[in-house]
């Protein structure tokens, strides 16, 4: 018998389904919702919200919040007392790790530094660079790129009295160094390699092995290809320049091919435009000349420009 | 690997790791709990900056007091009590609730428009199908922000982290049923918010 009004009933819904009720009153809620249609449908969308919420996942973490909690930390860290143990037994050694790549490239840097460092130290006494030749195990004569300093160490092993190492014994390199510079006869396979650069014994100048990335050019921009009749090729840098200007853009400048590189291309035009102009200028383009086929802007990825909402071409003029 | 004095439960491998000075323990226990309690701060907080503060206030207070943690419960658990308390302390301290809050709606009331969600009618908007939706996740958000943040903290703890009533009263410091009473009541909030989903 239902015995239960409608607002008792639905203050009751909680725990009546977590099952926290007496009998009796669990009994008597039960009547009036098999007999409440408003209240039952209480009742089962209230479960439903809490099965919504059981299984509402959690959202991922921006990665600036690992970061930051690691910042947050070195930073307390590095203001705590020595040896202070703020979260373990030894509060300081799980940071460390933090700095170990650092601490690796350093003793890199280093390591570089001081094998350089030692190139350009002038020869020491010239016998040295026979004895050194002569006394080299055949181990440390064919000595490893990657353990350039265990094949010193080993040389130095073998002729301690001979060898020395300016950093270890700058006063006596000093005293054996001859007041007037000798030319190095040191073999090549005798010095430790240097990663990443070359390093020229003869002159002393590390030369590059590529041209500085900061003059090469800029990487973005789409090439383009317009073929112009050899009639039309006259002034078609400067009505390409003015499509780009009408359209809103920029010339960043126009490449004229000398005589002897032209192969074929009179010269090329950098524009920067609107992203909005990019189909307008590829129509002007066609109107200048023919665009090949996949360079229509359909077939194309268009790529972005130095800025957002921009878009740059390399426009190459094809005489043909 | 239990810890004396406590109920029972093993403590954290990666807290006893980090107790003994492992390398990387610390920076492991960060990434397990990170999406955990970003996501309990956000959907207190409904500021994603302020969250991350927060979230960030929470790891640090873990780092300076991880070894007075006893185990008693899980880490966390543990890290999530943390959590609740700086976010009520932020929402305390806001100024004005109407610069970072939309406005909740009356508890007690049933008549209020707050619907946030109108779906069409049908079997398919059920609220069991709708849940694969991943919009869902974002409608529950919404409708966890417009709950009065005194209650809203209470339903993230019980109904999505699945703390019991007794930890909840613990943490606010109020009877049991008080927080039921509450909790009831924020859910009923939602249940209308997400009328006619729910």
């Amino acid at each position: 018998m239902d015995t239960m009004d409608c607002r008792q009933a639905r203050n009751l819904l909680s725990d009546f389904q977590d099952g926290t009720m007496e009998a009796a009153a669990a009994t008597g809620l039960a009547a009036h919702l098999r007999g409440c249609g408003e209240c039952a449908s209480a009742d089962a969308s209230l479960h439903a919200v809490r099965e919504l919420l059981r299984e509402l996942p959690p959202d991922p973490a921006p990665p600036e919040l690992f970061a930051s909690v690691l910042a947050a930390v070195e930073a307390e860290d590095g203001n705590a007392r020595p040896g202070s143990t703020p979260g373990g037994a030894d509060g300081t050694r799980p940071f460390l790790s933090r700095f170990r790549v650092l601490l690796e490239a350093s003793v890199a840097v280093l390591l570089v530094a001081s094998v350089y460092w030692y190139q350009r130290t002038p020869a020491p006494v010239s016998h040295s660079t026979s004895v050194l030749s002569s006394n080299l195990s055949p181990e440390a004569g064919t000595v490893s790129s990657s353990r350039p300093m265990a094949a010193k160490e080993d040389a130095a092993k073998s002729s301690p009295s001979v060898i020395r190492l300016p950093r270890e014994t700058p006063k006596e390199a000093k005293e054996e160094v001859p007041a007037a510079p000798r030319p190095r006869t040191w073999t090549a396979e005798s010095l430790p390699s240097v990663p990443a650069l070359r390093a020229s014994t003869d002159s002393e100048r590390i030369v590059p092995v590529a041209p500085s990335r900061l003059l090469r050019p800029l990487p973005y921009g789409r090439d383009i290809v317009v073929d112009v009749n050899p009639e039309r090729s006259e002034g078609a840098e400067e009505r390409i320049a003015e499509a780009a200007s009408r359209l809103g853009g920029i010339v960043e400048r126009i490449e004229r091919e000398s005589d002897s590189e032209r192969n074929g291309a009179a010269g090329t035009i950098r524009v920067i435009l609107p992203d909005a102009a990019a189909a307008g200028f590829i129509e002007e383009l066609r109107r200048i000349g023919n665009v090949p086929k996949e360079y229509l802007p359909s077939e194309i990825d268009i790529p972005a420009g130095p800025r957002p909402g921009t878009v740059a071409y390399a426009v190459r003029i094809r005489v043909r | 690997m239990g810890r004396p004095g406590g109920k029972g439960r093993p403590v954290d491998l990666l807290v006893e790791r980090f107790r003994k000075g492992a390398p990387g323990a610390f920076e492991a226990i960060v990434r397990a709990h990170q999406d955990r309690v970003y996501s309990f701060c956000a959907r207190m907080l409904s500021d994603r900056e302020d969250a991350l503060d927060a979230a960030q206030e929470v790891f640090l207070s873990a780092w300076r007091n991880l070894s007075e943690f006893r185990g008693e419960a899980a880490l966390s658990t543990w890290l999530l009590r943390i959590a609740a308390n700086r976010c009520l302390n932020r929402i305390r301290r806001r100024k004005s609730l109407s610069v970072h809050e939309a406005p909740w709606p009356e508890l007690s009331g049933e008549t209020d428009d707050a619907i946030i969600f109108q779906p069409a009618g049908g079997e398919a908007d059920r609220p069991d199908r709708l849940a694969e939706n991943c919009e869902m996740g974002e409608i529950l958000t919404k409708a966890l922000s417009r709950i009065d943040p005194g209650s809203r903290w209470m339903v993230l703890l019980s109904d999505v982290e699945g703390f019991s009533y007794e930890e909840i009263a613990t943490l606010a410091d109020v009877p049991v049923g008080t927080v039921k009473s509450r909790l009831h009541r924020a859910r009923m909030a939602m249940r209308r918010l997400l009328s006619p989903v729910a």
